[in-house]
């Protein structure tokens, strides 16, 4: 967000600002909240995670000599007498993408402190990630149901099965984490929670409409990992 | 945590620029689809879907997850890290074309 | 001539400043911190038992549960090392040890040392007890947080300890995990041991995560008024590079476990490739064994350094203070643990040399294993510059930093040695390796435990550790583990190979059994030695001389709290306002041979410290 103002400390902009930041005393991320620079931190991990598993997909898939399914029919739909390719996929990422958007407002409506426009497009969102659970949970009973297995399938090299399973599985895990948070916050936001500065159950901090700013990271950065698994597995 | 207390509440942005870029993913992610749609093979296939990708995620760390308006210090920090995962990447790119030119040549070859 | 004169002395103004009485103390501005840009911490005070001492949420209290917890899972390794020795030393006294048991021993050995005994005592628990205090916090900034941080641990822990119990005991397959035969049958704990290891570290890495953020936030967020980064002592700085590096490994740890676990219960190829067993081909096929590797030694390699810099860290500090000097190149030293940190990511295949990875990648990782010998070298050359004409106190706490160069300068040089592939190929898998790395990262960081013990014991307790006993303590340890490793190199040489049970009668290894049986006394004696520190805290903490504030005359804040040893929120009502560096010693001119960090500069007129 635009540069607080801080006492005594003269803001400066681009890679002179990032060094006088960076050189002095009490904060290196000048006007960051502590639990959002948490998150930021953890996002960076979560990162190296979700890279390491597909760094680890790319080497499977690129040394086996066994041929690779072609995921855009694999995945592809039988509906109204038409093979469309990907199109489950497409409307996942619709969901997830608008489920982004609405999270998006929510942050910026919480920070104006307007409470039911934020409450409500909390729970927009995590209505539209427990939709995406769902379609996700329907595209695995089908590929279960095709004979997909994580140690074997039908179209191909077996880790195809593996990797869709685990990778999936666990951007499928954090996005049920996140719609279980996302409705945690909803409920406080509409408790005013966050008004009163109410503490937190188990953290005694109190609330802020700072941690709206912050499960919103969250959940972009579960966007955000849709799009490289979109991109790598579904189309590539 | 009352730190946020002391300093002055932060300004927001028009909603303006966020349902642009909503819909910009949006538009984005349709071309990416057609990509498949259109069955486009080879190259031109991968640098589309890389192009798409890059722009996608670009566009909802600077704008959605506020990237852009942070200051480059934290900027900076989250991005350089990746140069890790960069040189990663890149050296398993060369080490799974050598191990399935090795199976090619023991297993199917010279086996 | 005369114009040399001249530019020395305004060199010497730009590097230090001498404030005259007259102008400073006249000038209302001189102590001038600017202002809290944050309020303070409102912090949880535990009022029973249980949430002042069990779910505590005090870093101090944190990071000393760490500490001995780490402390219990080390003997645990202790002993297991001990057994090693004396199937290797004397096999005939070890009848009832089995090949199996053997290497499970190995297993465990290494795992705990390196992830449950180094890593939670460096980070989990002197990063705990020191960053809050050293940056001036009342706190680490998620105190909850951080109390289920440790928690994660000792669950871990429990998990750990567990598989010495379930049906085949815990995983056999050396601490490196690799499969396919971690998990095949065969190898002893391919069952429910690799299972149980993969979940604790798994567990462990979550709950380290916890901790890891506490830690970087604190020290990037939550540095009181007038500490700099670049006025932290290097003890933070080396455990804050560590955090990082141990925030950006550990995911693949994570990764590597979890599909190995997936491997192992579902059947799944990631790591398994086509296998025959007695003639008939196994269900799996077409994964990777490589791409196990490549995951573990890309958080294996940082994690080296996750243990290796709060070392550096720590000793630099304890150097300082007891040879009453500044420390030498302090921005170098900065800069110097940065390097290694980043570098770390770029070098791990050089454990790799003999796996079958792309031959090309030698060059690569060769090149930049030595480059991060510069760095590394540099600090060494920075820790003797600091002790060169010093005014060296000949305490146990400086004996452990003497003993630390020798042991690190030692280990250090071997590992250029395997650096490089053409001397790698012949002696991977020797005993060469074994005291590479025990010199590297087992001895020389555990002389920096044992010297920050003594160092900051009297901050957690309050009363000083008895100095004989300590003596005692470095010189067994000292001499007793160059005894240990040092003919351990000679044992690579001739070749031979590590991980082997026994080493049967063949000719060059029978030449070696009369120095196993010497490494193996020495072993045990090393190890007894140990308990000479647990005799002596306890001893200490019933009669030991009471220590009183700052004994050592440090300059750095955690000795500068209201009480000692500090209490919950550190800093009393006010926090402390940092003016200087913490390596303000023997300042010319000033009334004393230091200068706290929160000594204002109004009141150190007329003497030439560093500007900082």
């Amino acid at each position: 967000m635009s540069d607080p103002k801080i006492e005594g400390y003269e803001f400066k902009p681009g890679f002179s600002g990032m060094a006088a930041d960076t050189a002095s005393d009490q904060t290196m991320f000048k006007g960051v909240h502590w639990g959002k620079a948490m998150m930021w931190i953890f996002l960076l991990s979560d990162t190296f995670i979700f890279s390491c598993f597909l760094i680890s997909y790319m080497k499977g898939r690129g040394s086996t000599p066994v041929e690779w399914p072609n995921p855009s029919e694999v995945f592809g739909l039988h509906v109204f007498g038409v093979d469309v390719p990907l199109l489950l996929i497409a409307i996942m990422t619709f969901v997830l993408i608008t489920s982004s958007g609405t999270m998006a407002l929510a942050v910026k409506y919480g920070y104006e402190k307007n409470r039911k426009m934020c409450g409500w497009l909390i729970l927009a969102t995590a209505i539209g990630g427990l939709t995406f659970v769902g379609m996700q949970a329907f595209e695995w009973s089908k590929l279960i149901h095709e004979g997909v297995r994580p140690w074997e399938n039908p179209f191909g090299a077996p880790q195809f099965g593996s990797f869709f399973f685990m990778i999936t599985g666990f951007h499928g895990t954090h996005v049920s984490i996140g719609v279980i948070f996302l409705f945690i916050y909803a409920y406080k936001t509409f408790a005013g929670h966050y008004d009163e500065q109410k503490r937190g159950w188990f953290t005694s901090i109190r609330g802020d409409y700072v941690e709206i700013e912050i499960l919103g990271l969250y959940w972009h950065f579960v966007d955000l990992v849709w799009v490289f698994i979109f991109a790598f597995f579904y189309l590539w | 945590m009352d730190e946020t207390n002391k300093k002055e509440q932060t300004t927001t942005h028009k909603i303006g620029i966020y349902l642009w870029i909503w819909g910009l993913l949006f538009v984005l992610s349709f071309f990416s689809y057609m990509v498949d749609w259109y069955q486009f093979q080879g190259l031109l296939r991968w640098s589309l879907i890389l192009i798409f990708m890059f722009l996608k995620a670009g566009l909802i760390m600077a704008f959605f997850m506020h990237l852009f308006w942070e200051r480059y210090a934290l900027v900076n920090v989250l991005l350089w890290p990746m140069t890790a995962i960069a040189c990663f990447i890149f050296l398993m790119v060369a080490e799974f074309k050598y191990t399935l030119f090795t199976r090619l040549f023991y297993f199917f070859v010279g086996g | 001539m005369s114009e040399d004169f001249k530019d020395s002395k305004a060199i010497q103004a730009q590097s230090s400043e001498t404030i005259s009485s007259g102008a400073g103390s006249s000038s209302p501005d001189l102590d001038y911190v600017r202002p809290a840009e944050v309020g303070d911490q409102d912090l949880y005070h535990g009022h029973s038992f249980i949430t002042k001492w069990v779910f505590c949420q005090d870093a101090k209290v944190i990071g000393v549960q760490y500490f001995c917890l780490a402390t219990f899972t080390g003997i645990i390794g202790l002993i297991l090392s001990w057994l090693m020795r004396l199937q290797l030393g004397y096999p005939e006294a070890a009848g009832f040890m089995t090949a199996e048991h053997y290497y499970q021993f190995v297993t465990m050995h290494g795992m705990i040392m390196v992830v449950y005994f180094l890593t939670a005592l460096f980070l989990g628990g002197f990063g705990n007890y020191l960053i809050p205090l050293m940056v001036g916090a009342r706190d680490m900034v998620f105190p909850y947080l951080n109390m289920v941080s440790f928690w994660m641990f000792f669950v871990a822990v429990g998990v750990l300890l567990a598989s010495f119990f379930v049906p085949g005991g815990p995983t056999g397959s050396g601490w490196t995990l690799y499969p396919p035969q971690a998990i095949l049958e065969g190898t002893p704990g391919s069952g429910m041991g690799i299972i149980l290891m993969c979940v604790s570290l798994i567990l462990f890495v979550a709950g380290f995560t916890m901790g890891g953020l506490n830690y970087l936030i604190t020290v990037l967020q939550a540095r009181t008024r007038g500490m700099t980064l670049m006025r932290m002592p290097l003890t933070v700085w080396g455990i804050f590079t560590a955090t990082v590096l141990a925030m950006l490994a550990f995911p693949a740890l994570l990764v590597g476990s979890l599909m190995m676990m997936l491997d192992k219960l579902l059947g799944t190829s990631f790591f398994m490739p086509t296998i025959l067993k007695a003639g008939e081909v196994l269900e799996y096929g077409g994964g990777s064994p490589i791409l196990f590797q490549h995951l573990f030694w890309f958080f294996g390699h940082p994690e080296v350094y996750i243990v290796a810099l709060p070392a550096f860290g720590i000793i630099s500090d304890l150097i300082s203070v007891h040879s009453r000097k500044n420390i030498f190149g302090y921005r170098m030293m900065v800069w110097a643990i940065v390097i290694i940190g980043a570098l770390s990511f770029f070098v791990w295949a050089h454990h790799m040399y003999v796996s079958g990875m792309n031959p090309w990648f030698g060059f690569f990782f060769a090149t930049t294993t030595l480059i991060i010998a510069v760095p590394t070298a540099m600090k060494v050359y920075n820790w003797i510059l600091t002790l060169w004409r010093g005014n060296i106190r000949m305490n146990t706490v400086m004996l452990w930093c003497l003993g630390f160069i020798v042991t690190f300068v030692n280990g250090g040089i071997t590992g250029i040695f395997l650096g490089n592939v053409s001397v790698d190929v012949p002696l991977s898998d020797t005993y060469f390796v074994i005291a590479h790395f025990h010199m590297v990262m087992g001895i020389a960081p555990l002389m920096v435990i044992m010297g920050a013990v003594y160092h900051w014991f009297p901050l957690v307790t309050g009363k000083f550790l008895s100095e004989k006993l300590g003596k005692w303590h470095f010189w067994l340890t000292f001499l007793g583990a160059y005894s240990i490793y040092f003919p351990m190199h000679y044992l690579g040489f001739i070749g031979v190979p590590r991980r082997y049970f026994e080493m049967y009668d063949s000719p060059y290894m029978t030449s070696a059994v009369g120095m196993n049986e010497f490494i193996s006394t020495a072993a045990f004696i090393v190890g007894a030695a140990q308990f000479i520190l647990i005799y002596n805290i306890i001893k200490s903490l019933k009669i030991g001389k009471a220590a009183g504030k700052n004994p050592w005359q440090a300059n750095s804040l955690e000795w500068l709290t209201p009480t000692v040893p500090p209490e919950h929120g550190n800093w009393g009502d006010r926090l402390p306002v940092v003016h200087r560096w913490a390596y303000d010693y023997s300042v010319p001119g000033a009334k004393e041979d230091f200068i706290t960090q929160t000594t204002p500069p109004s009141e150190v007129t007329d003497s030439k410290v560093e500007k900082t």
